[in-house]
Parts: structure tokens; C-alpha cells; sequence
């Protein structure tokens, strides 16, 4: 049962990454990008690493699609220009990740199938945030800087110049 | 009984497409799109070895990819907006600034 719902979830996400990199209009790709977040929450689920996929939804579903939404309203989408390249170097360009891909697919189903363990094991909210909060205490406070860092760096560069000061 | 190898390779296809896209697509917006499809795959393969190893490391992991998603997507949006609005385009052919 619960592998039905991995590969369920899995297939998902697939197909609607596919969609997002192949259409034209940005909007639409925002909303396949929304549904493939979505979809990677549930494989979450399914691993039962609940509190993850529950971060995934709020942060990514919630926070991130919705900065994309705003930036593609603000930015005019009227004059949108036909994306165009030759033919050989895009089939250069797809070539190359599939080779790649193919080549550590193969080293992955060379190894025999090892199933996961039955009970998450050390991805449940409490292990993780106990040893968010002990072990790794110094990357977590870390982290917070990067975070303050990069919203006065996107404040900063965002801001519309309104004075005629040459300096800035 | 999922097994780990399947995890895997659901990260790793996911990398790839989004790498197909970063290469491939022109759109600044999709591109920055196609960079979050690889921080995702890169979560799928952490979780999956995280779960297979025992270990809490790969959920630790998980959640400061997600950050620097966080921050990686407000600068992004900051630095295509600041150059929309000198440039009004968004295409990367027409960002040829700095060619010599």
C-alpha cells in the first residue's frame, strides 16, 4: 500500500516536471511547478517524513510559488519573445543530463534492491529537532544569518532608486 | 517496502529534468523554476539515503536545502527585477552586457 502511494506520488512529479520545463507561458509553469512541490510533499509522506513534506508544503507551496506568482504578475508578460536555438545545440544540451542520468541509473539498479526500513527511523519531528537543536546547533544559528543576510540583499537590490544622488 | 533504489533514481530523474531545463530554456523565470526542480531532487536523494543509513543527518540536511532554496529564490527574484527594470527584457540572449 504504501508503495503504491510512492510510485503514485513519484509518477506525479515526473510527469509535471516535464510540463514545467516544456511550456511557454511562465504562468503555466509556475502552477506545474506548484502541483510537482505538491507531489514531492506526498513522496515525503509516503517515506513518513512527515514533518519535511510538511515544511515542503508551507515553504515551498506556500511561500516560494507564491513569490514566483508575484514576480510574473509584476513583470509584463506581454512581451514575451519565441525562445529560439539551433538544433544541435539542444540536442546537445538534452543529451548531455540524460547520459548522465542514464549512467548512475545503471550504477543504482546494478547494486541489488534494499527496501528502507518499515519505521522512519530518525525523521520524526522530535529526533530531528533534537538533533536540529544539540548536534548541528551552530549550522541552525548559522543558517538564520544567511536568511537575515539574504533579505537585506533582496531589499537592497529590489528598491526602486528614487533620488538623483549619483552615488547610489 | 519501498525499496531505496527506487528513491534514488526518483531523485536523480528529477535533477536531470531540471537540469535539462536549466540548460535548455531561455526564460530567466524558468530557469530560476528548473533550479528549484534540482534542490528538490537533491532533498529526494538526501531523505532516501537518509532513511536507508539510519541516520538523522539526511533529514538535517533536507531542511537546509530548503533554506537556501529560500534565500537562493529571494535573491534571484531581486536581481531579475533590479534588471528588468533597466532593461525591460528577460530573455537570455538579449543579457549581453558584459559580452567584449
Amino acid at each position: 500500500m504504501n508503495q503504491a502511494i510512492f510510485y503514485f506520488f513519484a509518477l506525479l512529479t515526473v510527469v509535471s516536471a516535464l510540463l514545467l520545463i516544456t511550456r511557454k507561458n511562465p504562468m503555466h509553469s509556475v502552477l506545474y511547478l506548484a502541483f510537482t512541490v505538491l507531489a514531492i510533499a506526498g513522496v515525503f509522506f509516503s517515506l513518513q517524513a512527515e514533518f519535511l513534506g510538511a515544511i515542503q508544503i508551507m515553504v515551498y507551496a506556500g511561500g516560494i510559488v507564491v513569490l514566483y506568482l508575484f514576480v510574473i504578475i509584476i513583470i509584463n508578460l506581454n512581451r514575451m519573445q519565441p525562445e529560439r536555438r539551433r538544433f544541435f545545440p539542444k540536442l546537445f544540451l538534452v543529451a548531455l543530463p540524460l547520459l548522465l542520468v542514464a549512467e548512475i541509473v545503471v550504477v543504482v539498479l546494478r547494486h541489488p534492491v534494499q527496501s528502507l526500513p518499515n519505521a522512519a527511523t530518525g525523521l520524526d519531528a522530535q529526533t530531528l529537532f533534537r538533533s536540529l537543536l544539540s548536534t548541528y546547533l551552530i549550522p541552525f544559528e548559522i543558517s538564520s544569518i544567511l536568511l537575515l543576510a539574504a533579505m537585506i540583499g533582496a531589499i537592497i537590490v529590489a528598491r526602486k532608486r528614487v533620488s538623483n544622488d549619483p552615488r547610489q | 517496502m519501498i525499496p531505496v533504489n527506487s528513491v534514488i533514481a526518483l531523485g536523480l530523474i528529477v535533477f536531470a529534468i531540471g537540469l535539462i531545463g536549466v540548460l535548455l530554456r531561455k526564460n530567466l523565470i524558468i530557469i530560476l523554476m528548473a533550479l528549484e526542480l534540482l534542490l528538490n531532487g537533491v532533498n529526494i536523494v538526501l531523505l532516501g539515503f537518509g532513511m536507508y543509513l539510519r541516520s538523522t543527518l539526511g533529514g538535517v540536511l533536507a531542511l537546509f536545502v530548503i533554506m537556501m532554496a529560500v534565500a537562493e529564490a529571494a535573491i534571484g527574484f531581486a536581481l531579475i527585477l533590479s534588471y528588468f527594470r533597466h532593461k525591460e527584457t528577460y530573455d537570455l540572449d538579449d543579457i549581453t552586457d558584459l559580452k567584449g
